[in-house]
């Protein structure tokens, strides 16, 4: 399996592949393209199984999309993202229900000063600050610094200009430092 | 907030993404699985080697082919033996070879097929003695 990462075809190559019966290309596409499905919907919904769900349905969305897919055109990672996106979105709105800050909290009696779980505890501190912070701010934070991408490839994903997608990186990092800022000491930082 | 604030702010936030980062989830192969037995599902168009209706059909093409180089009609001991021969040679090339996707992974083909209602083997030049 290793070997189908290294494939130096481009994911438009296989889906064209994909679509014209090539079984092979479609599992090349799916060890490359699921990891990115699945963290971002975990890190949107903050909820594994969910994620999973989300990450299988965007995946069949992209097979059915194989057929008609424009060559040359959006590139297909950009494509998933939105779908997840849009996937992710429809998923909150049915849950409004829930509060939105109920995020989870570290387990009572940890040690802080263990390395590892200062780590897994930083992690899951921003998955519940994330969940904290507006729909739109979530997804461009994520996008931008979990992901990486670039401002114009987020306008692209979200459907908004770069300046937004500025503003709205901006606003959600501000919102995770106040929602992070009372647990530092927790968290392994020093006290102010 | 001061700008001192706010690099520090930036700092902490940089460890926490890429404690973040290191925490990606990744997909257990039962998902995996899931997505590949979708895509063979959604697939738009299904090649000979997948799909055992599709392989009959180019498989009787390809013995048609064979019985036209060799006139079907009179196939004499010599003729017999090169058809099979070409047969077993293909036969042999397997899943691999440049004309694996004529013959399904799942298909049953045998020399037996290649003469239908005939007894193969002893056609087989020296096979007698």
């Amino acid at each position: 399996m290793p070997l189908d990462l290294d494939d130096p075809r481009s994911d438009d190559a296989l889906l064209a592949l994909y679509g014209r019966g090539d079984g092979a290309a479609a599992r090349i596409l799916a060890l490359r393209l699921t990891p990115l499905a699945l963290r971002v919907g975990q890190r949107m919904l903050g909820d594994a199984a969910e994620a999973e769900d989300l990450a299988q349905e965007a995946m069949l969305r992209l097979w059915r999309a194989a057929p008609g897919w424009q060559a040359g055109g959006a590139k297909v990672s950009t494509w998933l993202y939105r779908v997840v996106m849009n996937l992710a979105t429809d998923r909150l709105r049915r849950r409004r229900t829930v509060p939105l800050d109920d995020g989870p909290e570290p387990e009572d009696g940890q040690p802080g000063a263990v390395a590892g779980l200062i780590e897994a505890e930083r992690a899951a501190a921003l998955e519940a600050a994330l969940m904290a912070l507006p729909d739109r701010q979530r997804e461009a934070v994520v996008l931008r610094h979990l992901e990486g991408l670039a401002n114009p490839e987020i306008a692209e994903i979200m459907g908004v200009g770069v300046e937004a997608v500025e503003s709205l990186v901006a606003r959600g990092k501000r919102g995770l430092a106040q929602r992070l800022a009372g647990r530092r000491e927790e968290l392994g930082y020093d006290g102010d | 907030m001061t700008g001192i604030e706010m690099d520090r702010d930036d700092d902490q936030l940089e460890d926490f993404f890429a404690a973040a980062r290191r925490a990606a989830a990744v997909p257990s192969e039962a998902l995996l699985a899931r997505i590949i037995a979708d895509a063979e599902d959604a697939m738009p168009v299904r090649t000979a080697s997948r799909d055992p209706a599709r392989v009959a059909p180019a498989r009787a093409g390809l013995l048609r082919w064979l019985g036209a180089q060799a006139g079907w009609g009179a196939l004499g001991g010599l003729a017999t033996a090169t058809v099979a021969g070409l047969w077993f040679g293909y036969a042999g090339l397997g899943e691999t070879g440049p004309l694996a996707g004529l013959v399904g992974a799942g298909a049953s083909v045998g020399a037996t097929e290649l003469l239908p209602g005939g007894d193969t083997i002893p056609l087989l030049p020296g096979w007698e003695g």
